[in-house]
């Protein structure tokens, strides 16, 4: 009687798995070619196959230099990305010590300011909104706070780009406070009590022992929530100023208002670019992690 | 050089957990001492407030006299190593080492020298530029001890350094661990509830329960005479065997010694070593069952009750399961109430 050699089982068996996995993994793979790589191929065609005067389709990049060269579209695109930056910078203000908090601290009041720090994940965008103007808005809560006390009225920021600033960033604090805690998980209470026997002082720690692990998680949670704000819609546009508006609600209007369908796809597109960017540090952070 | 006192330290949780119960304890200068214990007694509650990342709830911790109670980690003359080794891994080995050296600011040609040096120390010589995840765990553990000893602390604190690494690494890292704390002859404190652990390392154990010393001595004086049952059962294999003393002798199933005390309800504790036996085919005891470790064999003894004792004997094959056996203890100690009232 002759045995088949290990290696061969586990080929065998292998090999029979193999299809299997394929089938499991056909649905979704089509699903993400159909409903999204097939509309960027479709969006990207439409913008620069287009008919020239005489109605004959060609070769064209028309709609992206009218972009480029008209200046509504690049207050647009600035504005988008200035709110970008500025809500990624107070979004790591504001995460990174509630992350280190609730890492570190325990008892009820961490549960407490855990469960008010992923609260926003439950409120709906346009509830949200419309929350904010009575808040925020003429009128609103802290006017009539400030009347009752016999303060002057403070300039609202509704309708101002920081009205959006403000909206976008208490929406995405539950995402980013949820990956940075989830990368702080990785650093031991032990490496961080080593540090402080090493003569480490709190500052210390975080700069040498914490913050480097912590880069991974950090680009993460911030390409996820640039991502989320660049192409954000419901809270700029209820929110934010009439002109210069950021992207999603300009393209809305686009398509809608002015009955241009390629320009609003042309804005989707050079939306979609910059979000790759934004997107390459998400996929260089997940290389870098299956590497280490 | 230095010394360690612990005076009536306690330290109580949220909750009102008692880990350590008025503690006390000197530590002389190049003196290593075990805190030995089971699991919950308090043993690396006290390293860690030593080391100043617990802080006791009373009491006072000196080093060299000075009141070092509040002082926080960063500020105490102590390093620790940690069982799990916390090393740095985003760092190699050089920087896991030189990050205590560059905090105190000191020149980069000081710092490179001490670094290479305790590397040198522990055997580590040239590893400076690996990174910690293509260390085994003995070199780990190693480098783990050098960044502790780098920084040339007063105390060095030990909480179960070996606990992770097998039995084979752990008896080689214990005698090199010996051998760098005689060399430098640094003032030690060592968790362990291995007792092997304790008995080959320590200049004196101190046996722990429920944050309590229970006995302070020298390895030899706590495995010869353990002070309380709960020592003599938990340091080494003791035979425990429950039972009265009336006129002047103890009786269990066929198991009697002398025991000149008031009659009353006794422990008696005899190692296996200590207990000699000798065939006896119309005797009350017989042989249960024999195990043979080479180097000796241990008899395990039912007596007329049931109770069962062991019995080391050179020889295995003297033995067999059923024969009839008479039990002499060459030496044993009795308790009554948690303390020794006659030893023989």
């Amino acid at each position: 009687m002759s045995l088949a050699p290990a290696s061969g089982i586990v080929g065998t068996s292998e090999k029979r798995g193999r299809p299997i996995g394929l089938l499991l993994v056909a649905a979704p793979v089509l699903l993400i070619g159909w409903m999204v790589i097939y509309p960027i191929i479709d969006a990207v065609v439409t913008t620069v196959w287009l008919p020239d005067e005489s109605g004959k389709y060609g070769l064209t990049l028309r709609t992206y230099r009218f972009f480029f060269s008209d200046q509504y579209s690049l207050d647009n695109l600035y504005l988008t990305l200035w709110t970008t930056v500025v809500c990624s910078i107070l979004l790591l203000a504001i995460c990174l010590p509630i992350a280190l908090y609730l890492r570190f601290a325990s008892g009820r009041l961490a549960t407490y300011v855990q469960g008010l720090a992923i609260f926003p994940l439950f409120v709906p965008s346009i509830v949200l909104s419309y929350a904010l103007i009575r808040v925020l808005g003429p009128n609103g809560m802290v006017d009539m706070l400030l009347n009752a006390v016999h303060l002057p009225k403070l300039r609202s920021p509704y309708l101002t780009p920081w009205a959006p600033v403000i909206g976008l960033v208490w929406d995405h604090i539950p995402l980013v406070v949820l990956i940075l805690t989830a990368g702080l998980g990785g650093v031991s209470n032990q490496s961080v009590e080593a540090a402080r026997d090493v003569g480490a002082g709190r500052l210390a720690v975080f700069r040498f022992i914490i913050l480097p692990r912590l880069t991974n998680p950090i680009l993460v949670a911030l390409s996820f929530s640039v991502l989320g704000i660049f192409s954000a819609f419901t809270i700029p546009y209820v929110l934010g100023p009439a002109a210069p508006e950021m992207m999603g609600p300009f393209m809305q209007r686009t398509f809608r208002d002015l009955y241009d369908p390629v320009n609003a796809i042309t804005q989707a597109v050079i939306s979609f670019f910059f979000c790759i960017v934004f997107g390459l540090f998400y996929v260089r952070s997940v290389i870098r992690n299956r590497q280490a | 050089m230095a010394q360690l006192e612990i005076t009536d330290v306690s330290k109580v949780f949220p909750g009102g957990t008692v880990a350590v119960d008025r503690f006390s304890l000197k530590v002389a200068d190049g003196e290593l001492v075990c805190l030995l214990g089971p699991s919950g007694s308090g043993k690396s509650t006290l390293l860690r407030m030593v080391g100043g990342f617990e802080r006791p709830s009373s009491g006072v911790i000196a080093i060299d006299g000075e009141d070092v109670t509040r002082v926080p980690p960063e500020r105490r003359p102590t390093g620790m190593v940690f069982q799990s080794h916390a090393l740095w891994s985003h760092m190699n080995v050089f920087r896991n080492l030189a990050f205590g050296l560059k905090l105190r600011r000191l020149p980069k040609d000081e710092i490179r020298r001490r670094v290479e040096a305790v590397l040198e120390l522990v055997g580590l010589a040239g590893y400076g530029a690996r990174q910690t995840n293509q260390l085994s765990g003995g070199q780990q553990q190693r480098v783990a001890l050098a960044r502790s000893l780098v920084l040339e602390p007063k105390i060095l604190l030990l909480d179960e350094p070996f606990a992770s690494l097998d039995q084979h690494l752990r008896e080689r890292l214990r005698e090199e661990v010996r051998d760098i704390q005689q060399r430098l002859k640094i003032t030690t404190l060592f968790v362990t509830h291995g007792q092997d652990e304790a008995l080959a390392l320590a200049d004196r154990i101190v046996v722990m329960r429920d944050g309590r010393t229970e006995q302070v001595g020298s390895p030899d004086m706590v495995y010869r005479e353990p002070a309380t049952p709960f020592v003599a059962g938990f340091i080494g294999t003791m035979n425990l065997v429950e039972g009265r003393v009336a006129g002047g002798r103890f009786e269990r199933g066929g198991f009697g010694v002398p025991v000149p005390v008031a009659d009353g309800p006794v422990t008696i504790a005899v190692r296996p070593e200590a207990l000699g036996i000798a065939p006896s085919d119309g005797a009350a005891s017989h042989v249960h069952r024999v195990t043979d470790y080479g180097t000796h064999a241990i008899v395990d003894i039912e007596l007329a009750d049931g109770t069962r004792v062991k019995a080391m004997v050179r020889e295995a094959r003297d033995w067999r399961a059923g024969q009839g056996v008479a039990l002499k203890p060459e030496a044993f100690a009795a308790y009554r109430d948690d303390a020794v009232v006659h030893r023989g």
